[in-house]
């Protein structure tokens, strides 16, 4: 039987475990290096989808138009949002599919047992499906609601525990303003709170027509929601949004918008971008952290073969040839770069875990990410590995043996 | 005796970069196989300088050198390892173990370099270890040894790859008169046992009167080159 690989491996294992001190040095800034690039990776990936999930909370097709006059406000020559832009954005919109319009007010909403100040909406049956928000219990109002200006309401499941406890509130009754009771048909499914602290389970919407008749309309509507075909056309519709718009407020050629308008994807895009930016610069710093533990192999395999220059001219002496000692020291450093690494793949695990714990992130870690940040480790530390096993090599055996 | 020169060195010259005069000039020297040569001289004298360039350890500045028959003193490193694998064991004053390893360890690893089998190394060293008396000893480390136990481990290893040409360095300069005996006896039985040429560096007259053939050096020369009873007349 020849020497095999398993063989060399199980030397500088032993090597390794016989020198733990020394073992563990070399490995740990390996460790802390692989550890670090994976735990950036994670963190970078877990805070991109989060940024993107609140992002889709707003719609993903969807563009804002909001007005530059305030609330109520006749000051300024800004002109409100009004059901004839809703009509000419319907009409005249090539790559619109719908436009809903929403209006928001804080107003006092009384269940049986309490009272809330909370934002109310009224708005169209469509709010929810251009948000892309999902019903817990009951429905949304319909068409025929909106017609007919019905008493009824849908609310998120924060208002929903503040105004009725555990009890279910679909079929109860809420008192909007100091007139208005609203039959609950139905409770929207949880969207979680928001980077900004908002917490949009906390709403009420009703039919923008029952909020007009009863609650008295402002002077226009707070938001209009243009939901586009495509994702790819959120631009296009913009640029078409504007000059509808201008001709719907009949603004001369010199007057500046009286509007405003966004998209939550081009944010959620700027934000992505970002986000990149900054997992890679966290990533690089990462990287040059394992780049440091490579130097941190170099630097202990260098004292190692100093102080083991004796040891390398008696195995040379016996007969073993450059190419075996190269050998030897550089299986050492794989076995030590390897372990190290792995050891590095658990830390970046734990911390990855724990950090997407803490900030309730989802998903995880994919096994290519900690595969390719092990075996990146690994060929680090062989690669810094390598010059302290070149020197070894090339001792003179002579000149080792009278090594002090 | 056989009669056939296994060492063969002819006009060794060597330098060191640091140094003025040559530690070897014009040395000339040839051992037949299954000689027992003492090589001795006052320190400094340039014998084990000698003994490393007839152990391939070291290279010589100027002259020629064969080893059974092949001239080794033009090849390099990687070749000069493999004939000290394949034809040469050393013995040296210090032992040089391997700390790290066991006793059977460092007999076996001649074996392992040569690329013998687990099973086979294991076998011919714990047989060695057997025939040096220190069986019981196997996996002990360097450390926990006397000092004639660890040379005779290094007896052992040198003999492990079966050499032609054992060389040893002072073996007994580190140990007590006692010891010291058993070791040259150990070494006789070696020899003995195997068709093995013995080359020994020594300061030591008695360890010299084992041998068939003392060769003295001075200031790099050798003086006097003769059979042990002339040699010590």
């Amino acid at each position: 039987m020849r020497r095999t690989r398993s063989e060399v491996v199980g030397r500088a294992v032993r090597t390794a475990v016989r020198n733990p001190g020394r073992s563990t040095l070399t490995m740990l800034g390996l460790a802390i290096g692989v550890g670090a690039f994976i735990a950036m990776v994670s963190f970078g990936t877990g805070a991109r989808a989060s940024v993107m999930e609140q992002f889709e909370v707003l719609g993903t097709r969807v563009v804002y138009i909001w007005t530059n006059m305030t609330r109520r406000s006749f000051g300024g020559s800004a002109k409100p949002l009004t059901d004839a832009d809703v009509e000419a954005l319907r009409r005249d919109g090539m790559v619109i599919e719908r436009v809903v319009p929403r209006i928001t007010e804080m107003q006092h909403v009384k269940s049986v047992n309490t009272t809330y100040s909370m934002n109310v909406t009224g708005t169209m049956p469509e709010f929810v499906d251009i948000r892309e928000w999902s019903m817990l219990t009951g429905g949304m109002f319909d068409d025929t609601d909106v017609q007919q200006r019905a008493k009824v309401a849908v609310i998120g499941t924060t208002t929903a525990r503040e105004l009725f406890g555990r009890s279910e509130p679909v079929g109860q009754t809420i008192t909007i303003g100091s007139n208005l009771p609203c039959r609950i048909i139905g409770v929207l499914a949880s969207k979680g709170e928001q980077t900004t602290g908002e917490d949009m389970d906390e709403i009420v919407l009703i039919p923008a027509t029952t909020y007009g008749a009863f609650l008295g309309m402002p002077i226009g509507y707070h938001e209009l929601m243009v939901q586009v075909r495509d994702i790819g056309l959120l631009e296009t519709a913009m640029q078409e949004a504007v000059p509808i718009m201008r001709h719907s407020h009949r603004l001369s050629e010199i007057e500046p918008d009286d509007f405003r308008m966004a998209s939550p994807a081009q944010a959620a895009q700027v934000a992505r971008l970002v986000s990149s930016i900054l997992t890679g610069l966290l990533m690089g710093i990462a990287a040059v952290s394992l780049l440091v533990g490579g130097i941190g192999v170099m630097n202990i395999q260098l004292v190692s073969v100093a102080e083991r220059t004796k040891e390398i001219g008696v195995r040379s002496a016996i007969g073993a040839s450059p190419r075996q000692i190269l050998v030897q020291f550089l299986s050492e450093a794989v076995v030590l770069s390897f372990t190290g690494s792995m050891a590095g793949v658990l830390l970046g695990w734990l911390a990855s875990t724990l950090v997407a714990q803490a900030m309730g992130w989802s998903g995880g870690l994919s096994v290519l990410t900690m595969a390719g940040a092990a075996a990146f480790g690994t060929a680090v530390g062989v690669a810094f590995g390598y010059l302290p096993a070149r020197r070894a090599a090339q001792l003179e055996p002579i000149e080792a043996l009278r090594h002090e | 005796m056989s009669g056939f020169s296994i060492v063969e060195a002819r006009g060794i010259r060597k330098e060191f970069p640091n140094m003025t005069a040559p530690v070897l000039d014009d040395v000339s020297i040839t051992i037949d196989s299954g000689e027992i040569v003492a090589l001795r001289g006052p320190s400094g004298s340039g014998k084990s300088t000698l003994l490393n360039i007839i152990g391939c350890l070291d290279g010589p500045t100027r002259g020629t050198y064969s080893l059974g028959g092949r001239d080794v003193s033009t090849l390099n490193r990687r070749e000069r390892a493999w004939v000290r694998l394949h034809y040469i064991g050393f013995i040296f004053q210090s032992f040089h173990l391997i700390s790290d390893n066991t006793v059977l360890e460092n007999v076996t690893l001649p074996l392992y370099y040569a690329g013998l089998g687990r099973d086979e190394r294991e076998g011919r060293a714990v047989e060695l270890l057997e025939r040096v008396g220190l069986g019981h000893r196997m996996k002990h480390r360097p450390a926990q040894l006397s000092g004639g136990e660890k040379q005779r481990v290094a007896i052992a290893r040198a003999v492990a790859g079966r050499p032609r040409l054992l060389l040893a360095d002072e073996p007994t300069g580190a140990l007590d008169t006692k010891t010291g005996n058993e070791v040259m006896d150990l070494l006789l039985e070696v020899h003995a046992a195997g068709s093995l040429t013995l080359v020994i560096v020594t300061h030591d007259s008695e360890v010299a009167e084992f041998c068939h053939r003392q060769v003295f050096l001075r200031d790099g020369k050798v003086i006097t080159d003769g059979s042990s009873h002339a040699a010590h007349a």
